[in-house]
């Protein structure tokens, strides 16, 4: 496999090749948000564009600046606590309820499909939303996605709770996940 | 011809203050599309009167979530399609039912479809009914699914506290 991508691309190698792709067509195009939205794996870029009426080349372009997109969109623990000190910032919790009942960055909400219709619904578009996880992982997925939605300014914690935990709330236990095999 | 400032201003005015909000009580038909999971979804009621021997639509109401500019698509259209009859509505194109918004950046004609399956949804007969594309359906993971369905298949996790 080549290192760069190309209109017959097909999604799958794109998603390969960067793994911040999705996000990165989402926040944009709106595409790839949901199964309305969707497009297929052996689906190629130049069929994805066409069939949404984009210009591939842009849409190239876009992708291979993701990894920096990505970057963009998370914010420090450090400067999230100096953040929450000035003023009210909103935060959302998308991990499990049992890891929010144990353990959560205070004022943090429960992500949940009501509270989703309400952001979507209701949240100005404007204000800092910041949304963690556990580790940083999922949280750059729901970042993208509320981006795509038009809100301007959401962000994701980097390294999540285990990040804030260890640089900013020291008190709030750490922890792992065990699943049953 | 319209600029993406024009189309943003037009859109945001006709979020502001959308016409027909809300469930219809006791409508004659009612038509849903998109994704509650995607933001994108549109419910639309419509109610029907008699006008010069002709069943023409009286009322069109609806419900939508997060997408500004299917918002605005969905005020406008219900407006438009007043005193239309069913087939005419069905045979008006997605850049019909929004005419004042002009041209839709490609991005936004996602939304322009919502509104127009949703019409199909609630006039076409079941027995002709037909799927109206929004786009391909998607069996790869999409990205609400990522944050949204567990991480693991084997159910919840246990939470293990690490030793400070």
């Amino acid at each position: 496999m080549s290192n760069s991508i190309t209109p017959q691309s097909e999604m799958r190698q794109v998603l390969e090749m960067f793994p911040g792709a999705q996000r990165a067509v989402f926040r944009r195009y709106h595409i790839g948000g949901c199964a309305s939205c969707g497009f297929q794996p052996d689906e190629t870029l130049a069929g994805l564009c066409l069939r949404n009426n984009l210009d591939v080349a842009e849409v190239i372009r876009h992708i291979e600046s993701s990894h920096q997109q990505d970057q963009e969109m998370q914010i420090a623990p450090a400067e999230l606590a100096a953040l929450r000190e000035k003023g009210a910032v909103r935060l959302v919790d998308i991990r499990t309820r049992e890891e929010f009942e144990a353990v959560r960055i205070e004022g943090a909400v429960l992500f949940s499909q009501t509270l989703m219709q309400e952001i979507l619904g209701r949240w100005p578009r404007e204000e800092l939303v910041v949304i963690y996880d556990h580790i940083g992982r999922q949280s750059l997925d729901a970042a993208a996605y509320f981006l795509g939605h038009g809100f301007t300014n959401v962000r994701c914690l980097r390294g999540g709770l285990d990040a804030w935990s260890v640089e900013v709330d020291t008190k709030l236990p750490r922890y792992d996940l065990e699943y049953a095999t | 011809m319209n600029t993406p400032e024009d189309f943003q201003k037009c859109v945001e005015a006709a979020a502001r203050d959308p016409q027909n909000l809300g469930e219809l009580a006791n409508a004659d038909a009612v038509g849903t599309a998109g994704s509650a999971a995607c933001g994108d979804m549109i419910r639309l009621w419509i109610k029907f009167k008699e006008q010069s021997g002709k069943k023409v639509i009286d009322k069109a109401t609806f419900q939508s979530f997060g997408c500004e500019t299917a918002i605005a698509v969905a005020s406008l259209a219900t407006e438009l399609i007043r005193g239309k009859t069913a087939e005419e509505v069905l045979a008006m194109s997605p850049e019909q039912l929004a005419p004042s918004l002009g041209p839709l950046p490609p991005v936004k004609i996602h939304c322009t479809q919502l509104v127009e399956t949703a019409l199909h949804s609630a006039l076409q007969p079941q027995s002709a009914a037909k799927p109206v594309q929004v786009s391909a359906p998607a069996p790869s993971p999409s990205l609400v699914d990522k944050f949204t369905q567990p991480a693991h298949p084997g159910g919840q996790p246990k939470i293990i506290f690490k030793k400070s």
